[in-house]
């Protein structure tokens, strides 16, 4: 008999975790996320090797290698388009993105709003630093106007882009956000967007502690981050979620933003139908060429 | 007469095109050979249209040189495709007379074609059907007439195309084909050329283009997922893929842009599945990086890249051979990718089941350079034996190797077993990071020059498929041929009327063009001592390559020119017999100075 639920549960955090020691700097924020993936990938339940875990390139984009799950690092800015091909080739997967601010928003940009319209089943887990670490310290493009970086010696003439707003109007389904100065936070905000029955996604604020603004990031997180919860959001709600989003950048909202309560079918979901649909249509395969017999 | 090349051309709505299909689907459901080729202006409606039908009693090879019959709804359309519709003396030029132009001053610099008729071809489309909307219908009544083409089969075709739109268009149709009909028999030709009957039975034969082929040769070996990005000319391809695969099981992404259609791809073969995407020339480019990707994450994967004329936007519409540096070479870092090029409709089908089971055996991306002759001509195609095919599928670890897998083991011939998702024990990071056998991140330079030389050793077998390469002729012949992709078809007429004019000549042609086999082309030019590379670009990309890799004799040199300057047979040939007479000269006896 089982006498506690974590005898109950399939896999536990340290069922996901891989035996490679991460290149982050000490004190990245991505420790953190990559303990987080662990407890929320436990909680759901599902096989490792039923897992595939898709990145680009950057620092966060390491991710994958620090789980037990299939994975693929592939080239930067373009883990969405191959995290589509894989969840349409076999629906039955589990799979998860990582992405950073610069991977995600700046070189793969354009696959952004595509992933979303399209709503095929899966989440996009952006550690957004506004920095590029990986290649020591440039402008990103969630980096705030007027930072200097080694690529803005005077200060950025730029306005960064806000991640959750082009999500909401994008129309994404799930959006939200979290910080690894909450840790069981923002394993439940993954956790509920891998749940969530299409393209979901989450903004991890990750402090770079090597070129972010300064070494106490993760304390001011903690300090100030502001659950969704606790202001009496509504997650039904685009328009407030909204609003809220507006204060990225300055607030640190953490939890929910926007959780359609009627998800509409996935593209992944359609597909099956529409295969089941003609699949009684299909001429055998050895006779494919009788269509281009003139008769 | 056994063939017969008609070029005719058009603008936008005068359905030319729409003629030349009646033609040949009526042709080659008689049992003639034909082959069609449509060519535009890049305009998307309206604008110059012109297409070439040629029609065989024996296999087509190629769209034809000068034409026997031209046809010209416009003058000023028919001009704007210049060489692709070269008049000869020999040709039978028609005309509609509305034109204005005289029999006696047609706009043809430095050709008197052998007869001409100005036929009011609108007027008897207005007569019959009450519309010059059937002038192409007049037409096709004019070719039946006049060169004793398939008329039941047209009339057939016709009312096929016409019955849904009601019984009344398809009388109107039939009148306007027999006013055409009539005219022609009342203004007979001088000297009389009807079509020898063909000599297979009615509907045995296929016909299709390049781009379906493609596509269904594809389906037939088991592809499943198709990431893309609509352009021309290779669209087609995902059309079709996206009318078919359903059927399957699989599916089709339209993407965002080509390097999203390329990555979903790849997405789709990590997980498992034969996946494929299609491109031209600026979608290559744009797909280069992934293309990189899946050659060190040892991934297959097929690319058809429909050449059109480049660079950038070039000419879209028209074909060349001008990709072969970019399909063999585009990438950074070391990486061997094999190219292999179609030479018709019909050898699509074998070319894209081979670059399939390559793929898969080598997991690897394959690039197979087609054209956009190729890809969008229309061509009679004998019937296919699915059962000389053998359908390859990639080496998976076996349980033994999953309780220790290792995702790039070392092995003999440097293929490693593939997992992917979903299986139990296979779990790995595939990467574009260089990595160890365990697919784990390295920057060990050990390690990779180790890894590229398994990726270049497990593609090593191909420099010795023989199967390949199509040889022909005395294999120790002084003068030699050798042509790839569409232009091949046109290198092989001027090689078999070479021969048949006692000409001492030999043909190459590879369906592997890339990595270069270089034993197989030591072999061929062990005895040649002058000879040409036949290809549709300026540059001479395939004699280039081969130069950089094998001893090219002196005298074999590259004859080439950019696309929408086709070579026609005839030129091939003014070459060989030039050189076959230099090589019969004797050798320059240089006097022994005291």
């Amino acid at each position: 008999m089982p006498t506690s639920v974590a005898a109950l549960a399939a896999y536990q955090s340290k069922d996901f975790k891989s035996d490679l020691k991460p290149i982050w700097c000490p004190g990245c924020g991505d420790f953190g996320v990559v303990q987080a993936i662990y407890r929320a990938l436990a909680a759901i339940g599902r096989a490792p090797h039923d897992i595939a875990f898709v990145s680009g390139i950057g620092c966060s984009s390491r991710i994958p290698g620090y789980t037990t799950a299939y994975g693929f690092n592939s080239v930067h800015g373009r883990a969405l388009p191959i995290a589509q091909g894989i969840k349409l080739a076999n629906p039955d997967l589990l799979v998860l993105v990582a992405s950073g601010d610069g991977d995600g928003f700046s070189i793969g940009g354009g696959h952004v709003p595509h992933a979303v319209r399209r709503n095929i089943d899966i989440t996009y887990i952006v550690m957004d630093n506004q920095i590029y670490g990986l290649t020591k310290g440039q402008l990103s493009p969630t980096s705030p106007k007027g930072l200097k970086t080694v690529t803005s010696e005077y200060g950025s003439l730029e306005e960064p882009v806000n991640p959750l707003m082009y999500m909401l109007a994008y129309g994404a389904g799930f959006v939200g956000q979290g910080t690894p100065a909450d840790m069981a936070g923002l394993a439940d905000v993954i956790e509920q967007a891998t749940r969530y029955p299409g393209f979901s996604f989450v903004n991890v604020q990750s402090p770079c502690v090597t070129f972010g603004e300064d070494d106490d990031q993760v304390k001011d997180h903690r300090a100030n981050m502001k659950s969704l919860a606790s202001l009496g959001h509504d997650p039904t709600d685009r328009l407030a979620a909204m609003g809220l989003a507006q204060g990225y950048g300055t607030d640190l909202h953490t939890g929910i933003f926007y959780k359609n309560p009627n998800p509409p079918p996935t593209f992944d979901a359609q597909m099956r139908v529409r295969q089941a649909e003609l699949a009684p249509k299909a001429l055998p395969r050895e006779r494919i060429l009788d269509m281009f017999v003139q008769r | 007469m056994d063939d017969l090349v008609i070029g005719m051309a058009g603008s936008g709505g005068d359905g030319i095109v729409s003629a030349g299909e009646s033609l040949i689907s009526a042709a080659t459901y008689e049992g003639y050979y034909a082959m069609m080729t449509k060519s535009f202006g890049s305009q998307v409606r309206g604008g110059e249209s012109s297409c070439r039908v040629r029609l065989s009693t024996h296999r087509v090879l190629n769209p034809g040189g000068a034409l026997d019959v031209a046809i010209a709804l416009n003058w000023d359309d028919f001009l704007k495709f210049g060489a692709e519709l070269p008049v000869a003396g020999t040709t039978i030029v028609i005309y509609e007379s509305k034109t204005g132009v005289a029999p006696d001053a047609l706009p043809l610099v430095g050709v008197a074609p052998r007869e001409v008729f100005a036929v009011p071809i609108g007027e008897l489309a207005k007569q019959g059907a009450g519309s010059d909307k059937a002038k192409n219908t007049v037409v096709l009544g004019l070719l039946a007439g006049w060169f004793g083409l398939a008329r039941t089969s047209i009339l057939r075709g016709l009312r096929k195309k016409f019955i849904k739109k009601g019984e009344a268009l398809v009388a109107a149709n039939e009148k306007a084909f027999q006013l055409g009909e009539q005219y022609a028999k009342e203004h007979p030709l001088a000297t009389p050329r009807a079509m020898d009957a063909p000599g297979v039975q009615p509907g045995s034969r296929l016909l299709t283009d390049g781009n379906d082929m493609a596509a269904a040769a594809a389906l037939f070996a088991g592809c499943e997922f198709f990431g893309g990005y609509p352009i021309t000319p290779s669209t087609e391809v995902m059309q079709f893929f996206n009318r078919e695969v359903w059927k399957y099981g699989g599916a089709v992404l339209q993407c965002e842009d080509e390097i999203a259609g390329i990555g979903a791809a790849l997405g789709a073969s990590f997980a498992g599945k034969k996946s494929m995407t299609s491109t031209s020339g600026p979608g290559l480019s744009l797909k280069s990086e992934i293309m990189g990707l899946a050659s060190i994450a040892e991934l297959p994967l097929v690319i058809i890249d429909v050449q059109r004329g480049g660079p950038s936007t070039g000419l879209p519409t028209k074909s060349e051979q001008s990709d072969l540096f970019a399909a063999a070479y585009s990438a950074h870092g070391d990486v061997l990718r094999p190219v292999l090029a179609p030479t018709s409709v019909a050898d699509t089908f074998d070319v894209t089941v081979e670059a399939f089971n390559i793929a898969e055996r080598y997991q690897t991306p394959v690039i197979i350079l087609s054209d956009q002759e190729v890809a969008q001509r229309k061509e009679t195609v004998d019937p296919i034996d699915p059962a000389r095919f053998t359908i390859e599928t990639r080496r998976v670890p076996t349980a033994a190797e999953l309780t220790d897998y290792q995702r790039y083991r070392f092995t003999d011939d440097g293929v490693s077993p593939l997992s992917h998702p979903g299986m139990q024990g296979g779990n790995y990071q595939g990467a574009g990071i260089e990595h160890n056998e365990r697919a784990n991140p390295t920057a060990s330079g050990k390690l990779h020059e180790q890894m590229n030389a398994k990726r270049f050793k497990k593609l090593a077998p191909l420099q010795r498929r023989k199967d390949l390469f199509h040889i022909d002729g005395n294999p120790k012949a002084p003068l030699a041929l050798i042509s790839w992709g569409s232009i091949a078809g046109v290198t092989r007429e001027a090689y078999e009327a070479a021969r048949k004019e006692g000409l001492d000549v030999k043909l190459l042609v590879p369906w592997l063009v890339y990595p270069v086999a270089e034993e197989i082309y030591r072999d061929f030019f062990s005895s040649v001592r002058s000879g040409f590379v036949v290809e549709q670009s300026y540059q001479g990309q395939l004699y280039r390559i081969l130069r950089s890799y094998v001893e090219v004799p002196a005298g074999v040199v590259a004859f080439c020119r950019s696309g929408a300057n086709p070579i026609q047979p005839g030129d091939v040939l003014a070459k060989l017999r030039t050189a076959s007479l230099t090589l019969q000269e004797p050798a320059v006896q240089v006097p022994v100075e005291d």
